[in-house]
């Protein structure tokens, strides 16, 4: 019956035709650029970009990249960081990405495995030139020198993730130390569970104006930001407001005092927002927008960002009733980094609220993979 | 010497006869006085003809309705014609095999005019709308982080992770934290928003 309905003929010619309007195609050569410079103290092994391809559907076309590099450490020093650019101006216009590889050990000569899954949306099927390329942007070594254009400042992002990296590995270690093995399994336990617990927003986030995903926006109004103060934070918050409409969060502003005796050139507040029902989120970060920020000690300056945030919580809009904010991070002139130590987040219950660091969280990977006497060794090296 | 039918005559004073064709009539009309004529009353018809359609008293939506049925009445008619034949089955199944025919034909005829489109396209790149009405933005997906900006998005996805830390900042970056299942590495993606 259904042949008769539906000539055979007509079915093939049909699939053909839906065949060319979703075609999966190779990637053509030349489609990505990877650059290193040429005293950079990274040696690219091998690339291969196996699994990659592009699909024309309709008059889009979508490129699945899957990028696989070896990267060898040609430098006299042990890498501790790696950020790689990642750009596709043709698609993204005023948008780019980045790639950062913290918590590296990576001795001279030796080779380590990167990976970049990414995955381009355009509307048109033509494919011309290069459409990614990757940069170095950055190398952080274990004394914390840094070689690379710094175009995202990977420098400073590294060196503060190399600092919470120092601060969690000591911590374990003095666990370690005074507790033995059972004591740092319990407290390899505890990190799962409160990664486990920890909840995130979804966050999206536009430069100016309200982002889209928002719910209804029943009305905007000021709210002043309240802060945890850290005794030993070399800069103070001193007062801040947002505007906040619904689950949308915009525009927000704090004032901070450099109470240090040294000159501050970023500081980044920690943004927490709590829903009706009193739960706390780590909402976002609100670095200093002046890149050429200089605070004196003892002075006052303005952090000032002008974005939009909309929060949702498992596909739910979460509406910000109220806010709170903290020191997270404080770049000095001469580079140096400060950040909370573990005793200053376990005060403030802050610990059940921020995610761990990505030293922790790698370490309890360590420990599901390797076991304790695993876990022991990786401390050891460092 | 030897004239043009009217159809071509009537197609030329239109101005729709192809490159030849016209080429050919235009030659034959510089040496005959007669089918000049004929062009010329092709020609002020044309003129005429559109404002028929202006005439109030002609009922065009009725005379189109009784073209409808009478259509549908020859139809219907033919239908009899060849019920009443004894030789039905052989009539319907080579007319079924005349509609397949056809209908693979016409998605033939459809595939390939996609294809040669396709063809036609690709050597004119199209300009590409990178930025939509609501403005670049950056947001997490099911599987990774993304700056979209109208059609266009550029996606760093979390290669198979099982737990991803999500980190907003209010610069327009979004980052996703994960420990890489293959490489064992932590990786941090991120996208920015200017």
């Amino acid at each position: 019956m259904w042949s008769r309905a539906i000539p055979i003929p007509a079915v093939v010619v049909f699939l053909s035709a839906g065949t060319l309007l979703a075609q999966d195609a190779p990637l053509p050569p030349g489609s990505v650029n990877i650059n290193l410079p040429a005293n950079s103290p990274l040696a690219l092994i091998s690339t291969s970009l196996s699994d990659s391809r592009t699909t024309a559907r309709g008059a889009a076309l979508i490129l699945d990249l899957h990028m696989s590099l070896t990267l060898r450490n040609s430098s006299q020093n042990r890498i501790h960081g790696v950020t790689l650019r990642v750009v596709s101006q043709e698609v993204t216009l005023g948008g780019k990405g980045w790639v950062t590889y913290p918590s590296l050990n990576v001795g001279p000569g030796e080779a380590f495995p990167a990976r970049i899954d990414m995955q381009l949306m355009r509307p048109s099927p033509i494919i011309s030139g290069t459409l990614v390329q990757v940069d170095l942007d950055g190398v952080l070594f274990q004394d914390l020198s840094f070689f690379g254009p710094d175009r995202l400042n990977s420098r400073r992002t590294m060196t503060a993730s190399e600092m919470e990296a120092q601060r969690d590995r000591d911590h374990f270690k003095r666990v370690l130390a005074q507790s033995g093995k059972p004591g740092l399994q319990r407290e390899m336990l505890a990190s799962m569970a409160h990664q486990s617990e920890v909840s995130q927003l979804a966050v999206t986030v536009k430069r100016a104006g309200r982002a889209v995903t928002s719910a209804a926006v029943p009305g905007e109004r000021t709210a002043e930001f309240a802060f945890l103060q850290f005794s030993d934070s070399p800069v103070a918050p001193l007062e801040g407001w947002a505007q906040l409409a619904g689950n949308e969060a915009r525009a927000p502003h704090i004032n901070v005092r450099n109470n240090s005796a040294r000159a501050v050139k970023h500081v980044e507040m920690g943004w927490l927002v709590s829903d009706q029902s009193g739960r706390q989120y780590m909402a976002a970060s609100v670095p200093s927008g002046d890149a050429t920020l200089n605070l004196p000690p003892g002075k006052t300056a303005r952090l000032d960002q002008e974005a939009t945030l909309s929060f949702t919580s498992k596909g739910q809009p979460v509406n910000v009733q109220n806010m709170m904010g903290f020191v997270n991070q404080v770049e000095f002139a001469d580079g140096r980094i400060w950040v909370p130590n573990r005793q200053n987040l376990d005060n403030a219950g802050l610990q059940k609220v921020l995610p761990p660091s990505a030293e922790e969280q790698r370490l309890t990977q360590v420990y599901l993979k390797h076991g304790l006497e695993g876990l022991v060794q990786e401390l050891a090296k460092f | 010497m030897k004239h043009p039918n009217e159809a071509t005559l009537a197609l030329h004073a239109g101005g729709d006869l192809g490159l030849v064709a016209r080429w050919r009539t235009e030659r034959h009309l510089a040496k005959c006085g007669p089918c000049r004529d004929c062009v010329a009353a092709f020609a002020q018809l044309r003129e005429v003809l559109p404002d028929l359609a202006e005439i109030p008293e002609v009922p065009w939506n009725r005379l189109a309705a009784e073209m409808r049925a009478n259509i549908r009445l020859g139809l219907a008619a033919g239908e009899c014609v060849r019920t009443g034949d004894g030789n039905e089955g052989a009539t319907v199944r080579g007319s079924h095999r005349l509609s397949t025919g056809r209908a693979a034909l016409a998605f033939a005829s459809v595939v390939l005019l996609m294809y040669s489109g396709l063809l036609l396209e690709r050597p004119s790149p199209v300009a590409v709308p990178l930025a939509g009405k609501e403005g670049p933005l950056v947001q997490a997906t099911e599987n990774g982080i993304q700056v979209r900006a109208g059609g266009s998005a550029f996606r760093l996805m979390n290669a198979g992770a099982k737990s991803v830390t999500y980190s907003a900042s209010a610069d327009g970056s979004l980052g996703a934290r994960y420990v890489d299942p293959e490489t064992g590495y932590v990786t941090i993606n991120n996208v920015y928003v200017e």
